[in-house]
């Protein structure tokens, strides 16, 4: 279990932020969220989290938007990135790879499996640094 | 002939006497008297007898031939034949063939003229037909010169249609098509008896996409003697196919939306994640709003798809709409008053009475008004009244708010299906089905109008406009 380890989630539907930030502190996550884009990267960037969750369609700015831009900081590029989606195909494998995102969850998503990802993520990360 | 006849009667008239004197000569030789010329006679009527055989036996020759060539061919003349008795013949046979050819070749010059005419008239028509289709049709031959194209064609590719004929089709198109050329001679090689693409245009209408159909028109011998291409602009089903698409995909996505919530919270209820009553409480609380939500998204889906396809039941009714918004306003009020925004309404005292379907034009009113508060912030206001215009026979109903407005570019959108203004989204939670249902009941069910006026930070102006009811309905009713 990684605990300690800051996540931030970001969406727009603040059940899901809700919900997601109890399962992950019952389990010894410290969790920061955001309701858009714009206010999300503003964390990343201020709070430096370990792990991002973000939904994909957000006002403002998107998910995809989002993951760009924290690519682009000297701060998050390398922060690792899950994302939450309603919609299918939106990301391509390609796009997947090429923004470095994780892992792709899609809705309506398991709160247990949400976190065995962010655990194996972490882990991985851990592993190679 | 005469000279003739008098030649065959001479020689008749001899072969007889010779005939007769040798009979003679043969008794008077019997009885030993000898007649020395006897046997000369007798040699002179043997050759007399055969030519007139033979005579006879040609003349049936020709008789025959005569026959087979009137049997043959009764219009073309005979040929003349060597007796003089039959040249006779197959000269007066001969005038009154000619008489019968010049009168069938007359007959048949006329039929011709008369084919001619009506095959000219069908090849005017069937150009006028082509010329007419709106798919562009271009022709070409095996040297990819044009043997037709119609206005269409022309308007597409940029050139005059009535003279492309005989244009190599390169010099009128490629500079603006090049791979619509390549396709043509693609298809022509391959020989393909149908071949389809699609071709991307960009030009003054603006970028559009043609279905380009191509098919091999072969002679006899399987040679490919021209290729016919038929370019149908696919433009609008495209937009079509893409509008399904994001409609398919938008409500997937606010489904699975509400979904993901009852989904999320009832596994971390089973997986006993929340700790106290009060937490189990709250998730409770939400798997229900979110049902209803699920479900109010599905009604509204389903309303506007009934409306859409024309399966939904129309009761129309004489309605007084300002009875109809008051009866409104009394269920938003509460909901107002929670946030602390002000209702104002004014009753018209004239005469505002409606046909309508009184459900229907409630649903209006009630998504009009709640919009208003849900995007209006505390200690703001809504301000709704109906206005009547007698001369037109019309009446307007407004709902002003103060709220949050809409930005300019995006007032456009507002009555699109599961469309939400980006920036106000946080503000408060929507299907964006609400304005879409507005528009389709009064614009389609009921022939109105709706209207949106905007500003951002000032507030906004929904309405809609309907036709007044006859006084006689009213009273009828």
């Amino acid at each position: 279990m990684m605990t300690g380890k800051k996540v931030l989630v970001v969406d727009d539907e603040i059940h899901i932020v809700h919900v997601v930030a109890i399962k992950l502190r019952n389990n010894g996550y410290e969790v920061i969220s955001a309701q858009d884009g714009t206010e999300a990267f503003e964390l990343a960037v201020s709070q430096k989290p370990d792990i991002i969750v973000t939904d994909y369609q957000m006002p403002t700015m998107n998910g995809i938007e989002l993951v760009g831009k924290l690519r682009q900081n000297a701060q998050t590029n390398k922060t690792p990135v899950i994302m939450l989606t309603a919609r299918s195909f939106v990301i391509e494998d390609d796009q997947q790879q090429q923004l470095g995102i994780s892992e792709v969850l899609s809705k309506p998503f398991s709160p247990k499996e949400l976190l065995r990802s962010i655990e194996d993520i972490l882990y991985a990360k851990a592993v190679a640094d | 002939l005469r000279r003739e006849r008098s030649f065959y009667c001479v020689v008749a008239a001899f072969a007889a006497l010779t005939l007769v004197y040798c009979a003679l000569g043969f008794w008077a030789e019997r009885d030993g008297v000898f007649v020395p010329a006897a046997s000369v006679f007798c040699g002179a009527a043997a050759v007399g007898v055969i030519w007139l055989g033979w005579s006879f036996v040609r003349a049936g020759g020709e008789i025959t031939s005569i026959a087979t060539q009137l049997n043959c061919d009764q219009t073309h003349q005979i040929k003349p034949c060597r007796s003089a008795w039959l040249k006779v013949l197959t000269e007066a046979l001969n005038n009154r063939l000619s008489d019968e050819t010049s009168a069938q070749l007359k007959e048949q010059l006329k039929q011709l003229q008369i084919q001619n005419k009506l095959l000219s008239a069908q090849k005017t028509h069937i150009d006028q037909v082509i010329y007419s289709i709106r798919d562009a049709i271009i022709v070409v031959d095996e040297f990819d010169k044009v043997l037709l194209a119609n206005e269409a064609a022309g308007r597409l590719f940029g050139f005059d249609f009535a003279t492309a004929a005989n244009k190599p089709v390169s010099e009128l198109v490629e500079g603006a098509k090049p791979e619509f050329v390549d396709f043509l001679r693609q298809s022509r090689t391959s020989r393909a008896p149908g071949s389809r693409k699609e071709i991307d245009f960009d030009d003054a209408e603006g970028p559009r996409v043609f279905d380009c159909r191509v098919s091999c028109v072969c002679d006899d011998g399987g040679r490919v003697c021209a290729v016919v291409a038929v370019l149908h602009d696919i433009t609008r089903e495209k937009e079509i196919a893409q509008m399904k698409n994001d409609f398919v995909s938008h409500v997937s996505h606010e489904l699975k939306t509400p979904l993901a919530s009852i989904m999320a919270y009832s596994e971390m209820l089973t997986d006993g994640e929340a700790n106290d009553e009060q937490t189990r409480n709250e998730f409770y609380s939400v798997i229900r709003t979110q049902a209803q939500r699920l479900n109010r998204l599905i009604e509204d889906i389903l309303n506007i798809a009934r409306i859409e396809s024309g399966l939904v039941k129309v009761e129309k009714q004489p309605v007084s709409l300002a009875i109809l918004m008051e009866e409104q306003l009394q269920m938003i009020r509460s909901f107002a008053q929670e946030k602390d925004i002000r209702i104002c309404s004014e009753k018209p005292i004239v005469h505002d009475c409606v046909l309508v379907d009184k459900d229907m034009v409630s649903q209006v009113i009630v998504n009009l008004l709640s919009n208003a508060v849900k995007y209006t912030k505390p200690g703001g206001t809504v301000h709704v009244f109906t206005e009547v215009d007698e001369i037109s026979k019309k009446v307007t109903v407004k709902v002003v708010d103060t709220g949050v407005g809409i930005p300019a570019d995006e007032l456009e959108h507002v009555f699109d299906k599961f469309y939400r203004v980006g920036a106000n989204k946080p503000q408060a939670k929507g299907t964006g089905l609400g304005l879409s249902l507005v528009k389709q009941i009064v614009e389609k069910v009921h022939g109105g109008n709706v209207f949106v006026q905007s500003k951002v930070g000032a507030g906004s102006t929904f309405g809609f406009e309907l036709g007044l009811a006859t006084e006689v309905v009213t009273a009828k009713s």
